[in-house]
């Protein structure tokens, strides 16, 4: 391990992401709200920060970043990439202490969404650009972006790559990393474009419609209400949010392919077929339970019912009912969409239903060689067999994921929050979606979590983001040893 | 630019990787997944893992958007068939083949005009050999790359404490060479390579890359105490491929030469096919064969047996026992820096002549050969200046060239210049041009985009 060579990159990360705030100063300017001086103050921290860790470790540039370096490096950035990016909320209005603003912040960039902000509208409009701009930036990944846009990563680009997007079976479009990133955050900033223009249309305004675009795409969940998509209570945005919402939830890579003409693509990935046919099955067993005992009209049952179990298993968050007072089996549904998530290679979290589903076939294989013990059977997908190494890496993944859910939890509820908020507050954040149930549901939020609660979920939301392994490996004393 | 490698073996992992380092779009495909996987966890390539002789496989890779195919497994076969696969999906991709049976030899022009319009046949073993002969005629020579025919030398010499440049400023140089005129390229000091400038000294201990007409090499190497010492009795140990095939060279220049192999069937083969060399059946690390045959007499030892750790102890052994050269083989490039350390100076390496031999194919524009040196640093290309290019008719000082590149020689007509700031690139003269790793990609498009359209 270099730790010179990788806190100078970490360095120039945290730079370019400086620069990257000059973008809500300058919504901050057209407002001329009070987020002016907290986003100057920042720039400059941030800034100079980046420039002094560049210029302390400025050694001999190394070529080639081994596995282990890149998972440092990835989980490294991404812890000061959120601390720092906390700054302007800190020296803003409306977050009383630093852990909130790292809170929320963290939230943001692991495309969670989860908020301690009582009243949203009391915040000013740079600082809730911000709030919904590191959303996005989130989403796809600013290390994607950074081996995209910045030349100097060329070469270790893709221990980088493959350290925040550890998607199972791992698929390249292109043969360079650089192109293959480009390609990615193109396909993305052109499906955002496509969201904004459909938001305006249907009458939101400019700022509102950005953010709330900056909040789909990477299904992160913050909106500019405080009562979320509810306050525009119009069925044309419902309609326009839930089929953005499960685009961001399907791999990017079939986006590519389908702009690339193979229109048929979504039915022919066998993810993706899984991931939509899940969302059907549980939008009609959710609809038809609410179905009298909450919504009179069996459209309405459809649109709320959708709308939540989309907005849920995506990972993004939005509500538009408060489901709390849903009967227990949609709630039940809502918390198993929680850790199904959306696809492999999309913006989404939770555990992925590329995992799922090989799950699903390994126990069906184990089932079939009890029937047949001398059958030889290999784990398929898409036609092609699985192999094994892969295969234990996703049962690992399970295992790890499951297990420090649970370790969280009870964590969590030994600091002395309820049973029922501990349970979906460490599922939502370790998942990237957000609201849970008790006091973190749809219509509350996470204020009230004790001072190290708060950090405990910062934590599990990095976890989710950068898909578990990236981040425990920091935490395995083998992976120190010299 | 897309280049598919159809095999993930040394040579296609290696080419790989330096034209990945490039960044050049590589696709690799390999049948074999642990091949794939050292592919995809190292390179920043695509990898695919199947047959490279299949449609379905060659078109997943995106054949006919493909430049170049280069059909480097260890098959013969499965390259002619890539080749004739790649030939049907996509006519207009420029095909590379190794072909390694000595039986294709005579054939080799064939296949550019029949069916499978095979471009270039590449056979690193027939590189190989000849790199082992030149380095046994230049004496002291660690690396040797040839241009222009062979009238140029491109030579790697290690310069000793007692040789008159050691210590000398790069600016005296002139005054102490005298009429041998060489030009310095490169020095590799501590395994960096550095391009040194008029005030830099030279130091023993470097690694001296120079650049020398072909009369003028002896006298230039008798600056660093190297002197012409003809070679009369050879042995090989390693009666593989390029151990038969030097063999067979050795003969033709009448060396005499004796071969030692451990197989006895593969014995048997060669004395079938050699007259005049002496086939022994035995060990090249048994010393008691060595000094039944007389090493002490021996000129040059040359190891070339698959092993490369039996390479370099027969090597040591015979030089011991009193050979006076020895020539290893060594595939891994990691071993390199630690062959100075350990007493074994001249090296060869068929990976390193493969890729050498397949990049002047992929360098775009009219490029005649291109050597890669020592640990891939840097490379010298040799190229037609042509006309329309931004280089000719202009004093060398007034080109704007890459940093870390430079014209290393100028063939004009049937002289050869070795330049200076003042020479003029005349069009149509070949140039030679030694450059940086990093800087390749750029010299490539002073070559390729202002010299010639293809």
């Amino acid at each position: 391990m270099r730790w010179r060579y990788i806190l100078n990159i970490i360095g120039i990360l945290i730079f370019f992401f400086g620069l990257t705030m000059i973008l809500p100063l300058l919504v901050g300017l057209y407002y001329q709200d009070s987020s002016i001086i907290p986003f100057l103050k920042s720039i400059g921290m941030t800034v100079v920060g980046g420039l002094i860790l560049y210029l302390i470790f400025k050694s001999g540039k190394a070529e080639v970043i081994s596995q282990r370096e890149g998972m440092a490096i990835v989980a490294v950035g991404w812890t000061a990439v959120g601390l720092f990016g906390a700054l302007p909320f800190y020296f803003g209005s409306g977050f009383n202490s630093f852990v909130d603003a790292a809170f929320e912040s963290v939230s943001g960039f692991t495309t969670t969404g989860a908020s301690i902000l009582t009243n949203v509208e009391t915040i000013s409009k740079g600082l809730l650009f911000w709030r919904s701009f590191i959303q996005w930036l989130g989403g796809m990944g600013i290390i994607v972006l950074s081996v995209a846009i910045l030349p100097f990563l060329g070469v270790g680009g893709m221990q980088l790559y493959k350290a925040e997007v550890p998607s199972p079976v791992p698929d390249k479009l292109k043969p360079r990393i650089r192109d293959t990133a480009m390609i990615l955050w193109k396909v993305y900033a052109l499906i955002s474009v496509l969201e904004t223009i459909l938001l305006m249309f249907g009458g939101m305004s400019l700022y509102d419609a950005l953010c709330h675009t900056f909040t789909t795409m990477p299904t992160g969940g913050f909106s500019t209400k405080t009562a979320s998509i509810a306050h525009y209570n119009s069925v044309y945005f419902d309609c326009v949010f839930i089929s953005f919402m499960l685009l961001a939830g399907i791999n990017f890579s079939l986006h590519y392919q389908l702009l690339r003409g193979k229109p048929l693509i979504f039915w022919q990935d066998s993810e993706c077929r899984f991931f939509l046919g899940t969302v059907l099955l549980l939008t009609v067993v959710v609809s038809l339970d609410v179905y009298g005992s909450v919504y009179e009209t069996i459209g309405a049952a459809l649109r709320y019912g959708a709308f939540q179990v989309v907005s849920i298993i995506s990972t993004t968050g939005y509500a538009t009912a408060d489901y709390e007072k849903w009967p227990a089996m949609s709630q039940f549904i809502l918390l198993l969409c929680m850790f199904i998530g959306a696809s492999a290679g999309s913006t989404g979290g939770g555990m992925k239903c590329l995992r799922i589903m090989l799950c699903f076939k390994y126990c069906y294989r184990e089932l079939f060689s009890l029937i047949h013990p001398h059958a030889v059977t290999q784990i398929k997908i898409g036609g092609k067999a699985v192999p094994d190494d892969v295969m234990r890496s996703i049962v690992g993944f399970l295992a790890l994921y499951m297990g420090l859910f649970a370790l969280s939890a009870v964590i969590l509820a030994g600091m002395g929050v309820d049973f029922r908020t501990s349970f979906a507050a460490v599922a939502a954040s370790i998942g990237n979606i957000g609201p849970g149930f008790g006091l973190v549901g749809p219509a509350g939020n996470y204020a009230q979590i004790p001072f190290l609660g708060k950090w405990l979920l910062i934590w599990c939301m990095l976890l989710g983001r950068l898909e578990i392994f990236t981040i425990i490996i920091l935490v395995v004393p083998e992976f120190w040893r010299k | 630019m897309k280049i598919i490698i159809v095999g993930a073996g040394e040579v296609g992992f290696h080419i790989a990787s330096h034209l990945a380092l490039e960044n050049k779009d590589v696709v690799v495909i390999d049948k074999n997944p642990e091949a794939i996987r050292r592919v995809s966890d190292n390179l920043d390539v695509q990898a695919v893992i199947g047959s490279g002789s299949s449609p379905v496989i060659l078109e997943e890779a995106g054949i006919q958007n493909a430049e170049i195919i280069l059909a480097v497994t260890n098959r013969d076969e499965t390259n002619l068939v890539a080749c004739l696969m790649a030939n049907i999906l996509s006519p207009s991709t420029k095909k590379l083949a190794r072909l390694r049976d000595a039986d294709f030899d005579a054939y080799h022009d064939n296949f550019s005009e029949h069916a499978p319009h095979i471009d270039t046949i590449i056979n690193p073993e027939i590189e190989v050999v000849r790199t082992i002969y030149r380095m046994m005629s230049i004496p002291g020579a660690v690396d040797v790359g040839e241009f222009a025919d062979g009238r140029i030398k491109f030579v790697g010499v290690n310069l000793e404490d007692e040789s008159r440049l050691a210590g000398a400023k790069l600016s005296d140089l002139p005054g102490i060479i005298g009429k041998a005129r060489a030009l310095i390229a490169a020095v590799i000091r501590k395994d960096e390579l550095i391009i040194p400038r008029g005030n830099d000294r030279l130091e023993s201990g470097d690694l001296i890359y120079f650049i020398t007409e072909d009369d003028k090499l002896l006298d230039t190497l008798s600056l660093f105490n190297k002197y012409d010492q003809p070679v009369k009795r050879a042995l090989i140990v390693g009666g593989g491929r390029i151990g038969f095939r030097l063999a067979s060279l050795m003969e033709e220049k009448s060396i005499y030469c004796k071969i030692i192999e451990k197989n006895a069937d593969r014995c048997a083969y060669l004395a079938d096919r050699l007259n005049k060399t002496i086939v022994l059946h035995g060990d090249g690390s048994d010393q008691e064969l060595l000094a039944e045959e007389n090493i002490q007499d021996m000129d040059v030892v040359i190891t070339l047996t698959k092993d490369e750790e039996t390479n370099i102890l027969a090597s040591l052994l015979a030089k011991r026992m009193g050979a006076r050269n020895s020539i290893t083989r060594i595939s891994k490039f990691s071993y390199f820096p630690l062959m100075d350390a350990i007493g074994i100076e001249q090296v060869v390496s068929p990976r390193l002549s493969a890729v050498n031999t397949i990049l002047q194919h992929i360098r775009r524009g009219k490029v005649l050969s291109a050597i890669s040196i020592k640990g891939e640093q840097a490379e010298l290309i040799e190229a037609v200046a042509l006309e329309t290019s931004g280089i000719v008719s202009k004093p060398l000082r007034q080109l704007s060239f890459p940093k870390g590149a430079m014209v290393a020689g100028i063939i004009h007509k049937d002289d050869i210049i070795i330049p200076t700031g003042d020479s003029v690139i005349q069009p149509d003269d070949r140039v030679i041009i030694f450059s940086r790793r990093e800087a390749i990609p750029k010299i490539e498009k002073i070559l390729a985009v202002k010299l010639e359209y293809f």
